[in-house]
Parts: structure tokens; C-alpha cells; sequence
């Protein structure tokens, strides 16, 4: 469903980034992505929800060359991947409930289309009573939660979370990650930017580790490095 | 949030709150340029209007028996001329009154030669060729000078063509520089929101989308900006005015917001919004087309 071929990433004249990046994304495929500080994996997220286009290399999105992709065609694009980001970034003069519907206000829905299908999800991640509150009541946690019902509200096919569960404690974070879980289950393709090795031990999925810019691909949980 | 325009800008008065003052001044400056403009053109129109139907006639020879004869042949030939409702000759003491201002009070019989004077008054019905009328009268009356207040007024109008044409100047230069305010101002609200733009870009929205909500917030500078601009250009117009009409002063009186004036004065809020949204989504797209 996605490829990475050769991918370099450089900002304006400075070095590498990301180094021959080269991986693919399955459909309904769940990965970490892990990797020390400054290794590169904001970068790479940021080429995943498309906020960059690569230096070099092959990018394919849903049977699209990024390269050749006209920018028109970017926010259709963008609708079919959810994205998760670690400072939660929702509008705060919005309510809860405003924040989750804006995706699907962006896609044109209708007000009564979107009610249900917010009220509902709202439920799905614990905040049924929350729902009116804007973000700068809620705590940490809530904050997350709708941040990811904002991410999914639109049934993404891709799923990117950037440290999903790094301002929450561990219960909260069990639960967040159950949440994802839940979503690929349903077939969503699902990324999860990590440091926390417990949590990537907790699930068995293939974990994508960058090491100063250059990526590997391991399949087992426990071969994590300790570091992590 | 519920309108065809997502609301996801945050209010930021603290940084955008001078912009309506700064359209409104700028509004102010336009509309007193266009409505001095206006009564400079209304003015002048006035004065041609109240010349065009008076001409006056000299006759200066300094021999009071010949300066007498040559008035009367003037008189007659200009009564007997088609399109001239009235021709009276002024009393000495009129003409004395006229000089005064220059030479002092003096009594009539001073021996001063001053010229006769005819104040001839035209229908208005019938165009008269005043070179012929004036070749006529010194055939008739070769001390006759006519004078039809034609080079005073060339002058007249001119100035006040140039005039028109400096408030013009001003009213383009206030144009453009709102324009160059709302750019400036645009393009510090797209840093400002930078952030929001972008979630909503990742979100998949498309730059239209982010335009209107723009296009909403700059229209309503817009609105207040005029309003308050308007509002204050029509109090100082109907003060000068009023001033100027209690002395009696008829060019700049002509300066109230009348019911001609009133269409534009009133149009030129909806043309500051219009100026402004414009200018805000042609910065605003144009800025966006740079972004991925």
C-alpha cells in the first residue's frame, strides 16, 4: 500500500536526514517505529502523513508516485491517512467534539451525518462526557484520546502516531495502545513512533528502527535494543 | 462552526484588533479626497452656471459727453439683441462702491473718469456669439469693451482641474496603500496561524478551504473598518458644511452629504470589504500555493 525506495531527506543544504530509506506498508499492517533522539523518525513520519515530499528516492502512496502526484491531488490524498502527533496540536478554541468533527466538515459532511458518528466515537475512546469541554480542560489523556478520534474519524487507511502514549501515564497508555490495536484490527494501517521499549515488547509487531538516519527493519519485538 | 466556513483560526486581536482602525482611517482620508473632490466639481459647475448668464459691458472713454453717447449706443444695441433678457446700466454710485476697495471712499462728482458699466443679463434660451456681439458693439460704441468672464473662469477651471486630479491622486495612493496594509497584514496572520494551517492542511484540506475562512475575517475588517471610517467622514462633512453654510460660503458647503453624494458615501464601506477580502485571498492564496 505504501513504498519507500532509496528515500534521502534533506532540509534545504544541510545533511541527510534520512539515508536509503527503503520499506513498504502492507495493507492492515501494524509497525513501531523506533530509534533514538535525532535519528530521524519525526522526518520520516512527516513523509508518511505527506507534510514533505523526499529529496530523492521512490515514494508510492495507494498506487501513487508522490513525485507525480499534482498538489491538487495532495488533499484527497491526505484524507486516507490519520495522523496522531505527540503535542496532540488540536484547535484549542474548539470543543472536544468541534476538534473531532473537523475532518469530516473538511470532507463536506453534513451536520446531522457528523453528530452520530462524533458523539460515537467520542464514547469509543471514554469521552462521552467530555465532549464539550475544550482542551485546555482536559487533562493529558483526554487530550490524546481525541486527538486519536480525530485522527480516525474518517476511517483512515493509514494511521500515523507520533509518540502516542509519551505524555500519558502507563495505564493511560495500556489503553491508548489497545485503541490502536482495535483500529488495525479493523484494517486501518497503522505506524506507532515510540521510545517506549515496554510497550513495543507488549505487542508483537514488526518494529521499523532508525539509527542516524538509516532504517532497519526488525521482526521480533524482543530484539529491540535496551537503549530504546 | 456550523456554516459553509470551518472556523479554525483562533482570535487573535491582540495582533490583528488595529486592522479595522487602520482601514477606517484610511476610509476617512478617501472619502474626505472624493467629497472635496465633488464639491470642487459642483462648485465650479456653480459659478460657470451663474457667469454664463451675466456678461458685462465697460465703457471707457474719458470724456464724460462721449463716454455718455457711446453708453447709449451700447445700451440700445444690446437691448435689441436676441437671447438679452435685461441690459441696465449701473448707478455711479454702484460703480464708486466697486472702486472703493481700492481707491477709498470719494465722493461721486470727484472728477475721477471712471468707465460706465452695463450688467447685461442673458435668457439663456438663445446662444449668443459673444465675438460677434462684441465686434458689433465697437462698430456701435468703440469705447465699448465686453467682458464675458471667460478668461477669469479658464483659470478657474483649470485649478480647479488640477485640483481633482491631486485628490484622485490621493484617493489611488490611499487605495493602494490599504491594499499594502491588508497584504501586510495577511501575511502576518498566515505566520501567526501557521500552525492551524498546516493541521488543516494534514487533515486534507484543500486551500479553499483555509481561503474562506480568511475571506470571512478580513471581509469583517473590512465591514468595521468602513463603518467606522464612514461614519466619521459623514460627521465631519456635515460639520464643515453646516460651519461654512452659516457664513455663507458656497464651495465649501457644497460639501454636505447630500442625496447624490449620500450612494457613494454609502458604498464605500462595501467597497473597503471588498477591498480588503480580495487582497487577503489573492495574499492568502498565493502563500498557500508555496506550502505543500
Amino acid at each position: 500500500m505504501i513504498t519507500f525506495e532509496n528515500v534521502g531527506m534533506r532540509y534545504g543544504m544541510g545533511t541527510e536526514i534520512l539515508q536509503d530509506v527503503s520499506f513498504s506498508l502492507e495493507k492492515g499492517s501494524f509497525h513501531f517505529l523506533t530509534g533514538p533522539s535525532g535519528a530521524g523518525k519525526t522526518t520520516l513520519l512527516k513523509l508518511l502523513y505527506l507534510a514533505h515530499r523526499p529529496s530523492r528516492g521512490l515514494v508510492n502512496f495507494f498506487g501513487k508516485d508522490l513525485a507525480t502526484l499534482d498538489r491538487s491531488e495532495l488533499p484527497r490524498m491526505r484524507r486516507r491517512i490519520g495522523v496522531v502527533f505527540q503535542d496532540f496540536r488540536l484547535f484549542d478554541h474548539l470543543t472536544a467534539f468541534e476538534n473531532v468533527a473537523l475532518p469530516l466538515r473538511i470532507k463536506g459532511a453534513k451536520k446531522i451525518q457528523v453528530a452520530d458518528h462524533v458523539e460515537e466515537l467520542l464514547s469509543w475512546v471514554g469521552l462521552e462526557d467530555r465532549m464539550h469541554a475544550k482542551p485546555a480542560t482536559l487533562s493529558g489523556g483526554e487530550k490524546q484520546r481525541v486527538a486519536i478520534a480525530r485522527a480516525v474519524i474518517n476511517k483512515p487507511d493509514l494511521l500515523v502516531a507520533d509518540e502516542p502514549t509519551g505524555n500519558v501515564d502507563p495505564e493511560m497508555s495500556r489503553r491508548l495502545m489497545h485503541l490502536f490495536v482495535e483500529l488495525n484490527k479493523i484494517g486501518t494501517t497503522t505506524v506507532v513512533a515510540t521510545h517506549d521499549a515496554e510497550l513495543v515488547n507488549a505487542i508483537n509487531a514488526p518494529v521499523l528502527s532508525l539509527d542516524k538516519g538509516k532504517l532497519s527493519l526488525k521482526r521480533a519485538s524482543s530484539q529491540i535494543d535496551e537503549r530504546l | 462552526m456550523w456554516g459553509r466556513t470551518l472556523q479554525f483560526l483562533p482570535n487573535s486581536k491582540d495582533r490583528e484588533g488595529l486592522l479595522p482602525w487602520v482601514i477606517g482611517v484610511m476610509l476617512f482620508l478617501c472619502a474626505l479626497s472624493v467629497a472635496s473632490a465633488v464639491a470642487i466639481g459642483t462648485g465650479v459647475e456653480q459659478w460657470s452656471r451663474d457667469l454664463a448668464s451675466n456678461v458685462t459691458v465697460q465703457v471707457i472713454v474719458a470724456d464724460a459727453g462721449e463716454r455718455s453717447r457711446q453708453t447709449d449706443a451700447a445700451l440700445t444695441l444690446l437691448r435689441a439683441t436676441p437671447g438679452v433678457k435685461q441690459a441696465t446700466l449701473l448707478a455711479s454710485a454702484d460703480v464708486m462702491a466697486l472702486v472703493s476697495p481700492w481707491l477709498g471712499d470719494m465722493p461721486i462728482d470727484a472728477g475721477l473718469p471712471l468707465p460706465n458699466l452695463i450688467d447685461v443679463t442673458l435668457d439663456g434660451s438663445t446662444q449668443i456669439n459673444m465675438q460677434a456681439l462684441d465686434e458689433r458693439l465697437q462698430a456701435t460704441a468703440p469705447a465699448a469693451r465686453l467682458d464675458d468672464h471667460q478668461a477669469w473662469l479658464t483659470q478657474i477651471l483649470e485649478l480647479a482641474t488640477v485640483l481633482q486630479l491631486v485628490l484622485t491622486a490621493v484617493v489611488a495612493m490611499v487605495t493602494l496603500s490599504t491594499v499594502a496594509i491588508v497584504i501586510f497584514g495577511c501575511r502576518a496572520g498566515l505566520a501567526t496561524h501557521a500552525e492551524p494551517i498546516a493541521i488543516m492542511h494534514l487533515m486534507g484540506a484543500e486551500d479553499s478551504v483555509i481561503c474562506r475562512a480568511f475571506d470571512l475575517r478580513y471581509l469583517a475588517h473590512g465591514v468595521k473598518g468602513g463603518i467606522f471610517g464612514i461614519g466619521f467622514a459623514v460627521i465631519t462633512l456635515w460639520t464643515v458644511s453646516s460651519m461654512a453654510t452659516e457664513l455663507g460660503e458656497g464651495l465649501v458647503s457644497s460639501l454636505a452629504p447630500e442625496s447624490s453624494m449620500s450612494l457613494w458615501l454609502l458604498s464605500l464601506p462595501l467597497f473597503a470589504a471588498i477591498l480588503t477580502m480580495s487582497t487577503a485571498r489573492l495574499t492568502v492564496r498565493s502563500a498557500l500555493r508555496d506550502m505543500m
